[in-house]
């Protein structure tokens, strides 16, 4: 019972004493010395760290981004060399297809050439062999006449227009039929 | 019968746990409250010894537990003034959080020691209560005056409505000082309540309450750290205001 009396006469829960200015103190002591040595490097320590995992969260995107740039720049160079390729092609096979057409004409103008000038031997021999009968056919058939009616055929005139004639028919006989 | 075990209740209490009363002392002619001076000095050290000790090695590489518990304080302290203030935050709010937060949970997380008795947590005596309040209060009247002027800090007490302004001195010269200090104080205070009358149970079954009250008494103690942490941090924003509302007025 004393003590409730002594405790009732002595404090009183919510009046401060002069403990108010001890606790003051000390409570200020400890704020100072938060405020002056351990807040301020932990601050630094949070804000440094913080700047490190944003520096590595950049450098990651970068890495992430050159990695992309690289592979790009492969694929396109790919596609490029894909299209080169394609087109080296392409010429080699418009190159070919000149070549042979080139050479298809070549030979056809060869062709032709020989012929005309097969043609033209043909002719020229044709034409010689006709000279030469003109100069032979008279007389031999003149001679071979008069042998078979006994008689000299003199009208020379007539002679030579039935020479004449018959020439003239062998030149209208088409070159092929004269060949055989 | 109820008036008897009241009586041996008041007097099994006053020989175990007297909360309320100390051991008091005299110096210089004023009276002093020696356990509380004592296990505020104790929780004091523990806390400038753990942040000077965590300070020497501090590292932005890999830290240790202590550091990483200070940063996680710090870290929420820092979001909440930034939330609150953004840039217009008065110089060593932070710091006082941090202390603040701290200091209160070492100093209620003396109540958890068996050592109650002798060391009862200086935040069940309103000496240690009133002064962090004082301060608080202070320095929150101090930094809306520098970041809004005077005319504008006071001013503000008549807004929106000026019929409404002696309500709003009662609660921020009165309702809020009180109730941020006795909010602390009433919690701490009643824990060691609590206790003595624990201690009036037989002492074969003693022990699973008060293990039971002990803990829920370290809950206590860390909410009302932070709570009072938070609450100064909100009346900061209060009066120095944020950005936003810089930017609007």
């Amino acid at each position: 019972m004393t003590t409730r009396v002594l405790a009732a006469e002595t404090t009183n829960f919510l009046l401060p004493n002069a403990t108010f200015f001890v606790e003051f103190a000390l409570f200020l002591i400890v704020l100072f010395v938060l405020y002056r040595y351990v807040v301020p490097p932990l601050s630094r320590a949070l804000d440094e760290r913080q700047d490190m995992v944003r520096k590595q969260v950049q450098d990651k995107e970068l890495a992430a981004r050159t990695l992309q740039e690289a592979r790009e720049r492969y694929e396109s160079e790919l596609a490029d060399a894909r299209a080169e390729a394609a087109s080296i092609r392409d010429e080699a096979r418009a190159d070919a297809a000149r070549v042979r057409t080139d050479l298809r004409e070549q030979a056809d103008r060869e062709v032709e050439r020989i012929q005309r000038q097969g043609a033209e031997q043909l002719a020229a021999h044709r034409a010689q062999t006709l000279t030469q009968l003109r100069t032979e056919l008279d007389g031999l058939s003149t001679r071979l006449a008069e042998r078979v009616i006994g008689q000299s055929l003199s009208d020379d005139r007539r002679r030579r227009a039935t020479v004449d004639r018959f020439l003239a028919e062998l030149e209208h006989t088409p070159a092929g039929r004269g060949e055989d | 019968m109820t008036n008897d075990a009241a009586g041996s209740a008041a007097v099994l209490a006053a020989e175990e746990i007297t909360p309320g009363e100390h051991w008091t002392g005299e110096f210089l002619g004023f009276t002093m409250n020696i356990d509380t001076i004592i296990a505020t000095a104790i929780a004091g050290a523990i806390v400038c010894g753990l942040g000077l000790y965590m300070a020497r090695g501090v590292t932005r590489g890999r830290p240790t537990t202590l550091q990483l518990v200070f940063e996680a304080l710090t870290g929420w302290v820092q979001g909440q003034v930034r939330d609150g203030m953004g840039l217009r935050a008065p110089r060593g709010v932070v710091s006082l959080g941090v202390t603040l937060f701290a200091f209160i949970l070492i100093c209620n997380l003396l109540a958890a020691l068996p050592s109650e008795h002798v060391l009862p947590p200086p935040t069940a005596d309103v000496n240690l209560a009133y002064p962090m309040m004082l301060l608080v209060i202070i320095w929150v009247q101090v930094a809306g005056i520098r970041a809004r002027g005077a005319k504008k800090h006071f001013g503000h007490l008549t807004e929106p409505y000026a019929f409404l302004a002696p309500s709003e001195i009662i609660t921020q010269y009165f309702a809020r000082p009180v109730s941020l200090s006795l909010r602390l104080w009433g919690n701490i205070f009643a824990g060691g309540i609590m206790v003595s009358i624990i201690a009036l149970l037989p002492a074969y079954i003693l022990w699973a309450p008060n293990a039971a009250w002990k803990l829920f008494d370290i809950f206590i103690g860390v909410i009302q750290a932070l709570i009072f942490t938070l609450l100064t941090v909100i009346y900061f924003s209060e009066a120095v205001g944020s950005d936003e509302e810089a930017a609007t007025h």
